[in-house]
């Protein structure tokens, strides 16, 4: 049985030298302070508060929807759960193999051809290359791009790396698929594609973890619901009551 | 799919997990080897000779300094065009493992950010991708030394050795240079002033044996010196100084210390630097 827990997880961003003194001395008395940024002894901004305190635990066949905010901590949640970021405390229980696909375009070899990138993308996950050539066909049928395929990824616009990314990550049979926002950049068609795999791939025990700010995308895909607000977990249960909250939330504002 | 064992993420830090990593992503072999070889071969994308051009300029280069500098050289044309072919490629393979190793990290940023490979694959393929121009280079000095019939003896063995510190070094100076690059901006502007500066003071272009006095003293304390001492004067048919081979030996052991101190403290915090 696969599993994805966060044991109260905290993380700050650091910030290095990036707000000048003054500036941040300004907005600090313009805006008054805000609890999630971080000051150093002379009054810089040294971080921010991405995280504080996450607690959650899923097991195979569930289906996460995470909704918040712009700079609510979602990206970056995502990040530690795929083992990119340390959290600073807390502790992530893991059972499955991960696969994500947190920023499309990234992780990318722009110069390189979209079927080396197959390749590469492979090789990089931890497949071996007699494992990758099994799946290449069914990597690039399910992008669609066709003669593409022998073009730099320089070349392609972000819905087909988007295509390409998306055929990737799914292609070997991840156990835990970390998703953030990647629909956006994406035609109706492929998106009822994309939905149709991953409905496959979570009767098949995984677990999926999907970010996004469209409602219905999440409703159609995800059973439970995790709203992050400042860092924090505002509500976590059944996705059609946390995304009530959320919204009614937003629309209070 | 088989089920798999707990794997809790164990949050700690240490020299086990800088070693970990090590070996981790020597493991990932293939894949460094396939980034190397695509940033070697997309550098020299679309020009008709390709990676010629890295012979042909190493050419163009020894042959140049030999004709300008040679008649300097108390040693004679010959052993001085040899002396400048194996000494530069060594030294720009050296000087690469450093001024690369600054980028080596904040210029694989969008795949720090989005995978979970070990840092030491960026290493890896960092320093294969130095290698590739030294082995194209060393074509040049082995045509020198065919040329001038060097006389073969046993103790051109001892360059096995001196390959295999020079990849050890280039290792953990990759792997330091590239965490401290990472998070210190200014490290890789001050390399670059150095390295420039270090071409006149590594005897490269003169012979550190025929100099008396101050420039001789200064290159003993130039630790590039020793480095290219031990794989060039083999090859040269010359002794190697024994103090040269303390040198590269001590050197390789303090590098790597300060490798696995900086991965210690600091490779938990990569991906927010890079």
């Amino acid at each position: 049985m696969f599993q994805l827990a966060a044991d109260n997880i905290s993380l700050v961003f650091p910030l290095y030298g990036r707000p000048s003194h003054a500036e941040s001395v300004i907005d600090k008395a313009k805006s008054g302070a805000n609890p999630r940024l971080i000051h150093g002894p002379n009054g810089d901004l040294i971080g921010v508060k991405a995280l504080t305190n996450v607690n959650f635990a899923l097991n195979g066949g569930h289906r996460l929807g995470i909704v918040g905010a712009n700079g609510s901590g979602k990206t970056t949640l995502l990040q530690v759960l795929a083992g990119i970021y340390t959290p600073d405390s807390g502790r992530l229980h893991i059972k499955g193999r991960r696969s994500n696909l947190i920023n499309i375009g990234l992780g990318m070899r722009a110069e390189a051809s979209g079927r080396r990138n197959i390749v590469l993308g492979g090789l990089a996950a931890g497949h071996s290359r007699a494992d990758i050539i099994d799946r290449q066909q069914d990597i690039e049928a399910f992008s669609e791009l066709g003669e593409f395929l022998s073009m730099p990824v320089s070349t392609y616009s972000s819905g087909m790396r988007m295509r390409l990314s998306f055929a990737i990550a799914t292609a070997f049979d991840p156990e835990i698929l970390i998703l953030d926002e990647w629909l956006s950049a994406g035609d109706e068609n492929f998106k009822r594609k994309a939905a149709k795999r991953m409905k496959y791939f979570v009767e098949t025990a995984g677990i999926l973890v999907l970010a996004s700010h469209n409602a219905s995308l999440l409703r159609k895909n995800c059973d439970l619901g995790l709203w992050l607000h400042e860092g924090e977990v505002a509500d976590f249960g059944e996705i059609d009551n946390v995304l009530e909250a959320y919204v009614e939330h937003s629309l209070r504002k | 799919m088989s089920s798999r064992p707990i794997i809790p993420e164990v949050q700690t830090n240490g020299t086990t997990l800088f070693l970990k990593d090590m070996v981790d992503g020597f493991k990932m072999h293939e894949v460094w080897l396939s980034f190397a070889w695509d940033e070697t071969l997309s550098r020299y994308h679309r020009s008709v000779l390709g990676v010629l051009w890295i012979i042909l300029g190493y050419a163009v280069f020894v042959l140049g300094v030999s004709f300008f500098f040679g008649s300097f050289a108390r040693m004679g044309v010959g052993p001085f065009t040899i002396y400048v072919a194996l000494g530069y490629a060594t030294f720009l393979f050296l000087i690469a493992n450093v001024i690369d190793g600054c980028v080596v990290f904040s210029g694989s940023s969008s795949w720090i950010k989005s995978s979970t490979l070990p840092y030491s694959v960026y290493v890896y393929k960092s320093l294969f991708r130095a290698l590739f121009p030294f082995a194209m280079q060393m074509t040049i000095a082995a045509a020198a030394i065919i040329y001038w019939q060097v006389p073969i003896t046993m103790s051109i063995l001892l360059v096995i050795p001196a390959l295999i510190l020079f990849v050890l070094n280039g290792v953990a100076i990759q792997y330091l240079v590239g965490l401290l690059a990472a998070r210190f901006r200014d490290i890789s502007h001050l390399v670059n002033t150095v390295s420039r500066i270090l071409i006149f003071t590594t005897p490269i272009l003169w012979v550190r044996e025929e100099r008396t006095g101050l420039t001789g003293l200064v290159a003993d304390f130039n630790p590039l010196t020793h480095y290219i001492e031990i794989f060039r004067a083999p090859l040269m048919g010359a002794p190697t100084r024994p103090l040269s081979w303390c040198v590269v030996l001590g050197l390789t052991v303090v590098v790597w210390v300060l490798a696995a101190l900086a991965a210690t403290r600091m490779r938990q915090r990569l991906p927010f630097w890079v």
